[in-house]
């Protein structure tokens, strides 16, 4: 308590000292400010002083109002302020300022306030809590009319659905369409009522969607008692919402004191009555309850979150399963969040290392974790809230310079990052397969190292941070200074040079190059449905098809109107234009799976004890955003053994004349329509003699061969041999080349290998750069078209008869070039009809796919073209052998084979057997002719 | 909000609930009615793309406007002969609802007719023949207007969860 004591008035002097530098029109130090106005608001709680609290909502608000714009940013305005600050001030002291003076401030600025919320709390300040939040249902919602209007439109249609809904699950109980409809109105009419400040709304709808989940996770059945309660509560909340509107409309002297503990109270019974698989806690509705008769929920936060550790432990096992459980979908959106955010600190963090003293980059590893806090708090989870939010206070003191951004912190900061991974994954986890998968984590190790760096301590003895030492103490505490605007850089800049050298801290130079466009890259963009762009993809490639086919019309082609062919001209080229840009906006640029390479290679030489540099070029490269998850996986196998076998360790390294640093680079660029990523490190090279004896000993090649160096180190690729011992004792390559490949392959890309002994080893990996196109080859069997995938056709050729050889009369193959490879009958595996029976008027495709190579046979080469991949749609996926479909250039639908599926299938499918005769005698001939 | 509630009913309510707009169309010499709320579109026939290893009455897929649909022929989906396509041969899109999302849909129909407005009392319960004879299991129920009958047909089953099943038989 006498902690919070000081911090509040710390708060109070940073907020007097912040507000007098803020010049008008900067937004971002307001932002500042109420960040320190809402801790301060949080603190007020917790010390109890209720007075202070709603000055510090109110004003908290007030910069609400002037970030939004509601109020002018003037210098007088920015004075109130101050003086409103000092009031706040008075009040902390001696607990006996006058607030109406407050109120006259902070109305003079032309935000209004209610006195009486400061009256009421001073009346009655032991009951403060309770009576101060039933004060304030009365005005709060009325203080955005448009969102109250909002509010009572959505209301009302959602209890309306959920009326007509609910009487037709009557007859049909058993149809969890219509539960999920009812429990999502609810869910919905919970949130917007929240965020009207409708508090009892709100508590009496997320009851209800309580009791509805439990419903829908038939874990309760819905009876006629569950039933007329939730008729009831529609009954009511219509009527509440109702009353709401005419307040709205009449004045606050209209309003009822509606109550819901009732209500809540009943669905507690029906949720407790009922006979289900109870979780060790079922305190769901008296939660629902709790949590109304308390302080709002960000006390609740914020007393949690300054609570020791030891009191934090016992509340896990019930915190977080329970509550866990009711909001399947917040959490479920909090997971996708949070990992996303763990990201953006993950990639910030290790930005930080080569710019200590980046104030930006701070507080962009500072704003994911209070959103992580914020949001888990809401969710009550409170051993997440609890890290993050030490670790935000562990930030703050950072970047208020108050701690210097030591190599033991970026190390706490990272470590707190994985372990909120994991623990978020475990949450994932438990959304799936339920709580039974729960795991324990004990975050007070954690907590303890915050506290010592915040402490001043030095982890150094830690045998994480052995490899480096704390910079001398850095920038001086300097609390006065407001650290967001980048004009005014700390004072400890030139400490960035003496920061110890990492082992994975990329050379000075290319940093400002890597870092710099990160920040550039924060510009205005909006998340779009996929499904929308997919939309609009379609419809633009719908136009490119029509205009193309209205040009070939021969009324149009016979025009001779010189004007006419002009515009067409230029409509031709704003439809190329437009599909262009319809395909870029899909890509994203390479750079968050790069940032996940620099921990990577971080990781992997401190364990390893080498020392390496990773140079990255190329990050803005865009690329599919369907992409970039499917090439995370490949490149984590190269980089790990450009890292783990190709760097040598530092004496190695110095005993042939090299830098003891070695050097991965990992760069991507565009070429050709493909996008290129290659790993190039500066270690030894392959063992080429050694993989070649491995090849002859497995069978692969015969030692009299003459197969080139560089084929025989693409061998290292083929699936099996990768996984081999003595590959990797000996030359130290080989780990998981076969699911690069195979990853690479899935991606329709190629990967290859080149290496130079003694300076090094590099990969090639060639991908598309979407996934949405597909460079083929059209060809005709019967009448029908298939269009197989460019890279992996091999040749294509007009058999000859003497190449053809039958196996047991049945089984066909070709020779082709010294190989006997099977032939595959499209028209036989699809049962096309009309198609060319006999062999030598085909032609046929070679293709290969996880080495196995195939001849198609087919009638015609139609053409190569590329074209846009589309799902066949949900009624016919997962067809053996076929990708998907395209539109041709005349509008019909052409199939795309999926080489893999289509060997599986001619597999299954029984042999082709030469009809009437025919084709036999053919063989037959073919035979006489190639033995005569 | 409101059709998705009469699609509830159309589906698994009593005949009661069954009222309302059909589309209704031929096949052969019956007379078939699908609820107007599922319909998408009506388009001509067109050039459809055969796809391999699936059910005979899958004809293949049609580009509708960039979207790549299957189409299904009814006559053959019900065990009905063949028959050559005119010119009032149509598709008929349907959207139906499943699991993920909708899917669109094309239903082959020798010709489509007109929009019913069907009274509750015109409807009767499908008749029963035993499943060997004939599967009623699409059938909401028949329509009797002015001597005529129209087969009230549930497109969710005709169009069902896909093909994902079936094929895996394959």
């Amino acid at each position: 308590m006498a902690d919070e004591q000081i911090s509040v008035s710390q708060l109070l002097d940073d907020l007097a000292i912040k507000i007098l530098v803020v010049e008008p029109g900067d937004l971002s130090a307001v932002g500042d400010l109420l960040e320190v106005s809402e801790k301060l608001l949080g603190h007020a709680e917790v010390v109890d002083k209720p007075v202070l609290a709603k000055m510090a909502d109110a004003f908290k608000k007030a910069l609400e109002a002037v970030i939004m714009g509601e109020i002018p940013d003037s210098p007088e305005n920015f004075d109130r302020l101050g003086q409103a600050v000092s009031l706040m001030q008075e009040v902390n002291r001696d607990d006996a300022a006058d607030p109406h003076a407050f109120t006259a401030l902070l109305t003079a600025m032309g935000y209004s306030v209610d006195p009486a919320d400061f009256g009421g709390v001073e009346m009655d300040s032991s009951d403060a809590e309770a009576s101060g939040a039933e004060e304030e249902i009365d005005t709060r919602f009325l203080a955005d009319p448009e969102l109250l209007t909002a509010f009572i439109e959505e209301a009302d249609e959602h209890l309306n659905s959920v009326e007509s809904n609910i009487l037709a699950l009557e007859k049909s109980p058993d149809d969890s369409e219509i539960i999920n409809t009812i429990f999502r109105s609810f869910h919905t009419i919970k949130g917007i009522a929240s965020c009207t400040d409708l508090d009892r709304i709100s508590h009496l709808a997320h009851a209800t969607e309580n009791l509805l989940d439990e419903v829908r996770n038939n874990r309760l059945a819905l009876d006629q008692a569950a039933t007329d309660v939730v008729l009831a509560v529609c009954d009511r909340l219509e009527r509440m919402v109702e009353n709401v509107q005419v307040v709205f409309e009449k004045g606050v002297d209209h309003f009822v004191n509606y109550q819901v503990d009732d209500l809540i109270a009943q669905v507690g019974e029906v949720m407790a009555g009922a006979d289900r698989q109870v979780l060790p806690e079922a305190e769901t509705p008296p939660a629902a309850c709790s949590v109304k008769e308390e302080a709002p929920a960000e006390t609740d936060r914020a007393g949690e979150a300054v609570e020791p550790p030891t009191e934090e432990k016992i509340d896990l096992g019930s915190g977080d399963i329970p509550d866990f459980m009711q909001d399947a979908d917040l959490v479920a959106g909090f997971i996708a969040e949070a990992f996303e955010h763990l990201e953006t600190i993950e990639a910030n963090v290790l930005e930080l290392e080569q710019a200590p003293d980046d104030i930006d980059i701070i507080n962009n590893i500072f704003r994911p974790f209070h959103t992580i806090k914020g949001v888990s708090g809401f969710l009550n989870l409170t051993t997440i809230n609890k890290l993050a939010h030490s670790t935000e206070n562990l930030l703050d003191d950072v970047r208020n310079n108050k701690l210097p951004m030591s190599a033991d912190t970026i190390d706490v900061v990272l470590g707190v990052g994985d372990y909120l991974r994991n623990m978020v994954q475990n949450l994932s986890d438990m959304l799936e397969q339920g709580p039974a998968v729960y795991k324990e984590f004990d975050i007070s190790e954690w907590i303890a190292k915050i506290e010592t760096l915040q402490q001043g301590g030095d982890l150094a003895a830690d045998a994480a941070g052995d490899q480096e030492k704390e910079p001398a103490a850095s920038a001086p505490p300097a609390p006065s200074q407001p650290p967001v605007s980048p004009a005014q850089p700390p004072a400890a800049q030139a400490q960035t040079a003496t920061a110890s050298p990492r082992p994975a801290a990329a050379p000075a130079a290319p940093p400002s190059g890597s870092a710099a466009p990160a920040k550039q890259k924060i510009g205005a963009s909006i998340k779009v449905d996929v499904e929308k762009l997919d939309g609009l993809v379609n419809a633009v490639g719908e136009l490119v098809i029509m205009q193309a086919m209205v040009r070939q019309n021969p009324l149009i082609t016979d025009i001779s109107d010189p004007k006419l062919n002009k515009d067409f001209g230029q409509l031709s080229r704003i439809t190329t234009e437009l599909q262009k840009t319809a395909m870029s906006m899909r890509m994203v640029p390479i750079r968050q799976t790069f940032q996940k390479m620099t921990r990577l290679v971080r990781d992997l030489s401190k364990k390893s004890g080498k020392q390496v540099d990773l140079v990255m070029e190329g990050e803005e490269t865009e690329i599919d955003r369907n992409m970039v998850d499917s090439i995370y996986d490949p490149l984590v196998h190269m980089m790990r053994n450009s890292v783990d076998h190709g760097v040598q360790v530092p004496h190695e390294r110095e005993a042939v004349g090299k830098p003891a640093k070695g050097t991965v680079k990992l760069a991507a660029y565009h070429k050709g329509g493909n996008i290129i990523i290659e790993i190039h490190d500066d270690g030894q090279g392959l063992n080429t003699d050694k993989i070649r004896a491995k090849a002859i000993d497995r069978g692969l090649m015969n030692a009299s061969d003459n197969v080139s160096d560089h084929e025989v180190n693409n061998m290292i690729f083929l699936p099996g041999f990768s996984t081999a011992d003595k590959i990797t004792d000996v030359s130290g390559r080989g780990v998981g080349m076969d699911v690069v490949k195979k990853g690479v392959e899935k991606l329709r890309g190629k990967v290859e290998l080149i290496s130079t002994p003694g300076e090094g080893t590099q990969f090639l990996m060639r991908l598309p750069l979407t996934l949405a196109i597909i460079d083929g080859i059209i060809v005709r069997v019967g009448e029908e078209r298939y269009i197989i995938p460019t890279i992996a056709v091999q040749e294509s050729i007009r058999p000859r008869a003497e190449h053809y050889k039958t196996v047991q009369g049945q089984g066909e193959t070709l020779m082709i070039r010294d190989s006997l490879i099977q032939v595959i009958r499209l028209s036989h595996v699809f049962d096309v009809e009309n198609s060319c029976a006999r062999l030598t008027e085909g032609i046929v495709v070679v293709v290969e796919n996880e080495g196995r190579q195939r001849a198609l046979l087919v009638d015609e080469l139609l053409g190569k073209q590329e074209v846009v991949i589309k799902s066949l749609g949900g009624y016919l996926k997962d067809i053996k052998g076929l990708a998907g479909g395209t539109i041709l250039g005349d509008g019909r639908v052409g199939l795309i084979l999926d080489l893999a599926g289509l060997i599986v299938a001619s597999e299954a499918k029984e042999p082709f057997v030469l009809q009437h005769g025919r084709e036999e005698k053919d063989a037959a001939s073919f035979e006489e002719e190639t033995t005569t | 909000m409101s059709s998705e509630t009469a699609t509830r009913e159309e589906s698994r309510g009593g005949v009661k609930e069954l009222a309302g707009k059909y589309l209704t169309f031929a096949l052969a010499d019956e007379e078939y009615g699908i609820s107007i709320l599922k319909v998408r579109e009506i388009i001509g026939l067109m050039e459809i793309t055969a796809v391999p290893q699936t059910p005979s009455y899958v004809k293949g897929v049609i580009n509708l406007r960039g979207r790549v649909i299957p189409v299904l022929e009814l006559r053959s989906k019900f065990g009905m002969p063949a028959q050559e396509y005119n010119d009032r041969t149509c598709i008929i899109v349907v959207e139906v609802r499943r699991s993920g999302g909708t899917i669109q849909v094309g239903m082959l129909v020798d010709s489509v007719s007109e929009v019913l407005n069907i009274a509750a009392e015109e409807i009767e319960a499908p008749p029963s023949f035993g499943s060997a004879q004939v599967d009623t299991s699409a059938i909401l129920g028949m329509a009797k207007i002015k001597g005529d009958v129209k087969i009230l047909l549930d497109v969710n089953s005709v169009v069902g969860e896909g093909l994902v099943n079936q094929l895996s038989d394959l």
